[in-house]
């Protein structure tokens, strides 16, 4: 593919175009998919994940700015939700990122979901491997923010930052909802607000109780609007990124990653196989009639329904 | 297989802080199934260019206030030019006087919807004529 | 830009009508209602220029002393700027009300790339002092006030204009300028900002408190709700979003260490006036109240003079149409009679071709004309808020009272005006609101003469003015002249002293008025808290 090339050559408008290409679906988008896939596997994957509000545009800009000044080449996308009820988007993480905008060889992208789980777009690792193929060594992808439900961004990633701030609720939930398990670093934004000491330290004790050999979480206290703590989130990432490359368990890691994350995909593959061949058949649609009339339970339905699409 | 998404970018060129209009645009747009960036105030004509090669847009809407128009779309028009990038479709709102749409629509821009045109208009205009394909 | 929402029979008879505050407006009132909302006229309203001044803040009102009428000039180049200035002086204008180009009000000198295409367009370009001595040149400056329509760089202009009221003799103690110096509501509704929310609130306080001493016939902060309203914001939101906003200023002042009844006696308000007619004067009414109370029991001003909401309620500008422009004749002589019912001490309105240039010559002559007929032909002057005791006027004023109340609760829960602001919690929510009126006028829910209903009629073009580009190379060039001229150890010493003080934290104004005497560029003061304070980043959208 002509694109292909170009993109390989360091052309952002082939890049911007293929990522497009690879969002749209399709045939077209596989193959250009299967095309990049080679050029990849190299880069620094960084995923953050947080509640909205939480800060990740503001700190993705912030940490892009600081990579880029050490003459790194960053690339960053940002997912936002597509309206269930409209369709439509906004995609406002960019403009919070006003520096890093400004800055030479930082590329931004902003994706809508369109209604995939898992706090990514699906086309996310495609957009993934074309920036990495532009030659990006550092990619940094903010999740929708939805919380909970974010753990697609664990298998896409190589390091995950889980940001946290004072006000984002009772860190019960937090612990229940696995944000915490997710993060391979757990930043503490907006310090300056009430309660954040506190969270600072219910956070670490929790890490420590639940810390392993391999799994070794670290919590740093930042204030990205300010800019303050950013270096050491940097170093921070950078010694993840490293110890992830030396280690033979890091090396296994990516290995998991990759079937998680394909396995992820496959599901969506069945479901939407599935769901075609239900949707307008009369057999199903005999089955959804029973079931509205209470003539069978919704297990029964669901059981009789799957043994139709012959899996 | 759905319609194809259409992705827009909405942008104020220039000094000019009055980002109302943009706003409610870039709402009624998103509203419709569109998916919308907004520039931010103050962006330079090679800032918005920047913009929508990243993003791959395929609408362009420039919300000008203060009577440069002309001037604006000369040097976007130019700029565009220069990245080829002449499959994005552009348009124009903010406060553009009658006479000067023609001249605007010669320089490349597709439609010219000053404040007060129903917002009903703008979308259809967009959705008949994305040009990307 | 309409006004309530109708709910109507078949019959085109109305069955409700909901205010853009949220109050229902009631067939009729009568003495129950008085009672229903424990109306108390000591209490409540009380005589014009008592405390809680309801009714006004001056015991004779217009009886004393007519409106003072503020058009819009600042033109193209100082020079033009002058002649207006003296034209708009010879047809009776009392006080002059200065607009200034974009490049000055976004930092930028006429040279720099940004201000292409902009120089001198919206209003005066201003580089170097010279454009200013320029511009005031034979003006009275103990005489005539000036309002500056200036935000991000206020101080700057502030100290420029110290600077040329001692060139030409004038004490600065006798000079009175009104520079608008409200950044907070730039964020909100203007766009007209520079640095980040904290340093540019500093930058406030510091012109508050130099000007308690060496320019203390200033009026150092105009606070303005007219801009959010304009942005989409309920007339309640408008009254509750100023409060704080002032209140906001009021406490960086504090805490250097003042007593409030120093400083807070020369704020002044900038509203709006279009909208439901009734609503707007209930809201002035209660927006009097809610000041002298917010000053009298948050703050414990003790100076009653100090309590007094001094404003220019006017303008009007998104109540104006494209479509048959001449409508917004009409529309600007009811906008008048609303602030003159209001008691506004000074007033302006949007000429009827405005569309963010300056007026033309004739149309500022006709909004002009049409403020002194309302004063002098009408009996306008005759008696102090003609409106009060009305069973209705004073139950909407009181429900006002509560609407706004009720807004400043909101602010304060979310964690205050600064942070709202920062976080753009205000912006999303006005933003939100225009887009439902521009909505409700589509579907005909929000009429509209002349847009959704009696359509029919002449459209006239409106006219924008073309781009000077022979002023703009003018300009340019004379900038030029002045760098040449001036004395470059002179300008990189103050410079110098400036960076130390802004680095310091200390005062800045001291500091910008030697530079501009030594003809440092608005530019390079502005760079120079660029390069300290960094610049704001536009929050979170939708």
């Amino acid at each position: 593919m002509e694109l292909i090339k170009k993109v390989l050559q360091g052309d952002e408008k082939s890049a911007a175009r293929l990522i497009s290409i690879i969002e749209e679906g399709g045939d077209e988008g596989n193959r250009a998919i299967s095309l990049i896939f080679p050029h990849t596997g190299r880069a620094h994957i960084i995923g953050v994940t947080g509640a909205p509000g939480s800060g990740k545009s503001t700190l993705i800009g912030k940490l892009a700015v600081s990579f880029a000044d050490k003459g790194r080449k960053v690339g960053i996308i940002a997912v936002d939700p597509t309206s269930s009820k409209d369709n439509g988007a906004f995609l406002g993480d960019r403009l919070r990122m006003r520096n890093a905008e400004k800055t030479e060889d930082i590329f931004i992208r902003s994706m809508a979901n369109r209604g995939y789980p898992g706090g990514i777009a699906k086309a996310t690792a495609g957009a993934i491997y074309v920036l990495e193929a532009l030659g990006k060594e550092i990619i940094m992808v903010e999740t929708v923010g939805a919380g909970q439900s974010e753990i697609q961004i664990y298998s896409l990633c190589n390091t995950v930052i889980t940001l946290l701030t004072p006000d984002c609720g009772d860190e019960i939930q937090l612990m229940k909802a696995g944000l915490i398990e997710i993060g391979d670093i757990v930043a503490i934004n907006k310090t300056d607000n009430a309660g954040a000491e506190d969270l600072l330290a219910n956070v670490a004790a929790y890490i420590e109780q639940h810390k392993t050999k391999s799994r070794q979480t670290r919590v740093l206290a930042i204030q990205a609007d300010k800019g303050s703590g950013i270096e050491n989130l940097t170093d921070a990432l950078n010694a993840h990124f490293s110890f992830l490359n030396e280690n033979s368990h890091g090396k296994d890691l990516k290995k998991i990653k990759l079937k998680t994350f394909m396995l992820a995909l496959l599901k969506e593959e069945i479901w939407n196989k599935s769901l075609n061949v239900l949707t307008g058949n009369e057999r199903f649609e005999g089955i959804v009639k029973k079931l509205e009339k209470g003539e069978i339970d919704p297990y029964a339905a669901a059981q009789m329904a799957s043994e139709m699409t012959g899996l | 297989m759905h319609e194809k998404i259409i992705k827009v970018l909405i942008a104020k060129p220039g000094l000019d802080g009055h980002d109302r209009g943009a706003k409610v645009v870039s709402q009624a747009l998103k509203e419709a199934g569109m998916e919308v960036i907004y520039s931010g105030l103050h962006k330079t004509i090679d800032q918005i260019i920047h913009i929508a090669i990243q993003e791959d847009v395929d609408v362009i809407g420039l919300s000008i206030m203060t009577g440069a128009h002309i001037q604006i779309v000369e040097k976007l028009m130019k700029k565009m030019k220069e990245e080829d990038i002449f499959d994005k479709t552009v348009f124009v709102g903010g406060v553009i006087p009658t006479k000067d749409v023609s001249k605007l629509k010669e320089l490349g821009v597709a439609g010219v919807f000053p404040g007060g045109t129903p917002l009903s208009e703008t979308i259809e205009f967009i959705k008949n004529n994305v040009k990307k394909t | 830009m309409a006004v309530a929402r109708y709910i109507k029979d078949e019959k085109d008879r109305i069955l409700d009508v909901i205010l853009e505050s949220g109050i229902h407006v009631k067939p009729s009132y009568t003495p129950d209602d008085l009672n229903r909302i424990g109306f108390d006229y000591e209490k409540d309203v009380a005589d014009p220029g008592q405390y809680p001044f309801t009714r006004g803040i001056h015991p004779l009102g217009y009886r004393s002393r007519a409106w003072t009428t503020r058009q819009y000039t600042g033109f193209g180049s100082p020079e033009e700027t002058n002649e207006r200035f003296k034209l708009m002086i010879s047809h009776g204008q009392t006080g002059l009300n200065v607009a200034f180009d974009l490049p000055t009000q976004m930092g930028y000198d006429s040279d720099h790339p940004m201000s292409e295409g902009e120089v001198g367009r919206v209003g005066m370009a201003v580089d170097t002092l010279r454009d200013f001595e320029i511009a005031f040149k034979d003006i009275q400056m103990d005489k005539v006030g000036a309002g500056l329509t200036i935000n991000a760089v206020a101080s700057i202009v502030l100290a420029m204009y110290q600077a040329v009221g001692e060139k030409y003799g004038y004490d600065p103690k006798t000079i009175s300028a009104t520079p608008q110096n409200d950044i907070l509501k730039e964020m909100v509704g203007r766009g007209a900002w520079i640095f980040p929310v904290e340093p540019a609130v500093k930058l406030i306080g510091d012109t508050i408190e130099y000007s308690m001493t060496v320019m203390p016939r200033t009026n150092p902060v105009s606070v303005c709700g007219y801009h959010i309203r304009e942005s989409g914001a309920t007339p309640s939101q408008e009254i509750a979003y100023a409060i704080l906003i002032a209140n906001a200023y009021i406490d960086n002042v504090l805490a250097r260490g003042y007593d409030i009844d120093a400083f807070v006696g020369r704020f002044s308000f900038n509203l709006n006036v279009f909208g439901n007619m009734w609503e707007q004067v209930a809201k002035f009414r209660a927006a009097r109240k809610l000041w002298a109370r917010n000053l009298k029991e948050k703050y414990n001003v003790k100076n009653q003079q100090n309590l007094f909401l001094r404003g220019l309620f006017g303008g009007g500008g998104y109540g104006l149409t494209k479509a048959q422009p001449e409508n917004n004749i009409m529309r600007g002589a009811y906008y008048a009679l609303v602030a003159a019912l209001s008691g506004a001490q000074t007033t302006a309105l949007c000429s009827y071709d405005e569309a963010y240039t300056i007026p033309t010559p004739h149309s500022a002559l006709l909004s002009l004309r049409t403020l002194q007929i309302l004063m002098d032909e009408t009996g306008l002057r005759d008696t102090v808020d003609p409106l009060a005791g009305s069973y209705f006027i004073e139950t909407l004023t009181k429900e006002m009272e509560n609407k706004i109340e009720e807004e400043m609760e909101k602010i304060e829960k979310y964690g205050g005006m600064i942070k709202a602001v920062s976080n753009g919690y205000i912006q999303k929510l006005v933003a939100r609101q225009a887009y439902e009126v521009e909505k409700g006028l589509e579907t005909g829910e929000l009429l509209k003469v002349g847009v959704n209903i009696y359509k029919e009629g002449e459209s006239k073009e409106v006219e924008l003015h073309e781009y000077n580009y022979e002023s703009a190379e003018r300009q340019i060039k004379a900038l030029k002249q002045v760098k040449s001229r001036r004395s470059q150890r002179d300008v990189a010493r103050t410079l110098k002293e400036l960076e130390t003080v802004t680095k310091e934290g200390r005062n800045v104004m001291p500091c910008l008025v030697e530079c501009c005497k030594a003809y440092v560029t608005l530019g390079e003061m502005t760079d120079i808290f660029r390069q300290e304070f960094s610049e704001f980043q536009e929050p979170a959208l939708f």
